[in-house]
């Protein structure tokens, strides 16, 4: 579904050309639970936002649901992030303006769904994440990990082919950080193609697949796990 | 349009801000509309049309200093020396000057006796080439004859048999039908009878803020006095040509007065119509400075958005805005703020017209107006919003993704 070939990317300013990404290869399929890590400043938020169609890359090739994403002009990308990519932001980014359902609503609305479509979508995914009660709250009245929570119903409401995660769980405290962790596996589970970059390494071990980012490039490939290890890693983690 | 709703709901939580530019907004409308609307009248009182042929038209004041003076002998003298230049179409001695500020009023009234109700009118002392030499048009009736002209001795109080009145005064002493003033009866100085013989279009008096301005009358006098006007009308496109002449010719012939203040009528109406125009001026910057500020301010409150919206505007893109939904984002939300500001608007221009219209007579304000100044206003939202939201379409979606 996601495919990427020698991407790089390199910033340039006057004096100083920056590779934050070179001869990056990767290729995710349906249904991974992917973990990327590495240490700061190696690629990974620059891997997100090109993943994420965020940002353009500077060479290589990359395809996503055979779409040749480098021919895509900006409009057709935004069509494509609201379509088939669901974000999960360290900061959660709800709009502190909006209550939950209207935040859940945003990505609807550009989708251009009609109203019964999107209330039936809102009020389904903000039940499944535990927030169904709280539908005309503002973020400002939830904890951390109810509006991570209320973030990952915005980001499964538009159906994406894959969710891309930044950090999850770096602004929530253990506890909470487990049970983001713990949805975020059930939605795997349910199908949902999760792209995960995180800090900690215990989370990390938590995913199916596991990538390390170390100066730009993909340095440990794809520590592929079944189920049963993962399961016990996360025994061995509670 | 998608965002509509959320648009609305987010600007209820931000009130502050939206708020103060509706009310500015409101303030610039409220204002806008009535300056524009005095600005309106001021010119149609302006582009009023005085009866005379102004462009071919100039006169000038004959102060007499001379002790041994004969005015009759002199007046006729003058006169025929005016009516024989050549270019010269015909002129006259008159006692005050359309337009020009000072002249001298009467009350006309259809029966005789005290306490009767009566008309004012402005009164021109003229003979029988006033028609001709000012270019007014005869509607009814028939001009003073030669022998209807009177001399009036500066002492003398009484008035003449005849007069001819303007359409509007005719209008104002039988406001049933103009036309049956003709050969009527109407009686000045309360019992002095005077028989309308003419009824001309449309003649000035001197007063221009007056609201009978369109009230005049003619009266068959030569006058004797001191300090004369002559009123000369010449072929078209002569006039600047033949002042000077005639100011030297009339100084030359006799040497016993002084010819001065030759003046256009064209100077006549800039100078009665210059505070107009000076109100039409200010209130026509007061428009301008208004609107800008309000047009600065929907760009200032808009950029503040922004910068304090920058994150929140990342993550709509990144969430699937495209450029046009971020721009009709903020289009829209100024299309909210200004609806309100223009609502409050209409109701607070309309309301100070009530006002103007209460205490200083105005007439009431036109819905065209307030129409057009609503849409000015939604079109200065709109422009000035632009800006700003394309700017905030600039912003790229990976600004999601940062932290701080």
């Amino acid at each position: 579904m996601l495919t990427m070939n020698n991407i790089s990317k390199v910033f340039q300013t006057d004096e100083v050309q920056t590779h934050a990404l070179r001869d990056f290869h990767l290729k995710v399929n349906e249904g991974d639970f992917i973990s990327v890590t590495g240490p700061s400043g190696s690629g990974k938020t620059t891997f997100l936002n090109i993943a994420g169609l965020l940002e353009n890359f500077t060479s290589g090739t990359f395809m996503l649901d055979d779409i040749d994403i480098s021919k895509l002009n900006d409009r057709d990308r935004s069509k494509t992030r609201n379509e088939k990519i669901g974000f999960i932001f360290q900061s959660f980014n709800l709009i502190p303006d909006l209550n939950l359902y209207d935040n859940v609503d945003v990505p609807l609305r550009y989708q251009g769904l009609n109203a019964k479509e999107r209330k039936k979508r809102i009020v389904h995914h903000l039940e499944m994440v535990g927030l169904g009660s709280r539908m005309k709250h503002l973020p400002s009245q939830l904890s951390g990990g109810q509006q991570q929570r209320v973030a990952i119903a915005r980001a499964l409401a538009t159906n994406p082919r894959f969710l891309l995660a930044d950090e999850p769980t770096g602004n929530l405290d253990t506890q909470m950080a487990k049970s983001v962790m713990t949805l975020l596996e059930e939605i795997n589970q349910q199908g949902t193609t999760i792209i995960m970059v995180t800090h900690d390494d215990d989370l990390a071990n938590r995913a199916t697949r596991k990538i390390q980012i170390k100066d730009g490039r993909v340095s440990e490939l794809d520590v592929v796990r079944d189920n049963a290890e993962v399961n016990a890693t996360e025994q061995a983690i509670a | 349009m998608q965002e509509l709703g959320l648009i609305f709901r987010a600007l209820l939580r931000n009130k502050v801000g939206a708020l103060l530019i509706s009310l500015q907004i409101a303030l610039t409308l409220t204002i806008m509309v009535n300056a524009i609307f005095m600005m309106q009248q001021r010119s149609e009182q302006m582009l009023r049309p005085s009866g005379l042929d102004e462009a071919n038209i100039f006169y000038l004041s004959n102060t007499v200093f001379a002790q041994d003076y004969n005015q009759q002998v002199y007046l006729e003298d003058d006169l025929a020396l005016l009516r024989q230049t050549d270019g010269v179409v015909d002129a006259i001695q008159i006692n005050a000057i359309p337009m020009s500020g000072g002249g001298w009023s009467m009350g006309l009234q259809t029966e005789a006796g005290e306490g009767k109700d009566s008309t004012g009118v402005a009164v021109y002392m003229v003979d029988d080439h006033a028609i001709n030499t000012m270019g007014l048009e005869l509607l009814a009736g028939e001009n003073f004859s030669q022998t209807d002209i009177e001399w009036r001795a500066s002492s003398q109080n009484n008035w003449p048999a005849k007069t001819i009145i303007t359409k509007a005064m005719a209008l104002a002493l039988f406001p049933d039908d103009w036309q049956s003033a003709l050969g009527q009866t109407a009686y000045i100085n309360q019992a002095e009878p005077m028989q309308i013989t003419g009824i001309v279009k449309s003649l000035q008096a001197p007063w221009n803020g007056w609201s009978g301005v369109e009230r005049s009358m003619l009266v068959p006098y030569k006058m004797e006095t001191t300090g004369g006007r002559f009123m000369i009308r010449t072929e078209a496109g002569r006039r600047d040509e033949l002042m000077p002449i005639i100011e030297k010719a009339l100084s030359e012939s006799n040497k016993g007065r002084i010819i001065r203040r030759v003046t256009t009528m064209d100077d006549t109406r800039e100078r009665s119509y210059r505070a107009h125009n000076a109100v039409n001026k200010i209130l026509t910057s007061v428009i301008a400075v208004l609107t800008l500020i309000t047009g600065f301010g929907i760009v200032g409150l808009a950029m503040f958005s922004i910068n304090r919206r920058t994150k929140q505007i990342g993550t709509r893109r990144a969430l699937g805005a495209t450029r046009g939904q971020i721009i009709s984002f903020f289009m829209i939300e100024n299309l909210m703020i200004s609806s309100f500001g223009v609502l409050l608007g209409v109701g607070g221009a309309i309301g100070l017209n009530i006002w103007l219209v209460s205490t200083f007579s105005m007439a009431p304000i036109t819905p065209g107006l307030i129409i057009m100044g609503v849409i000015v206003l939604y079109l200065v939202g709109q422009v000035a919003v632009l800006y700003p939201a394309r700017k905030a379409a600039k912003i790229s979606p990976a600004i999601a993704t940062r932290t701080a």
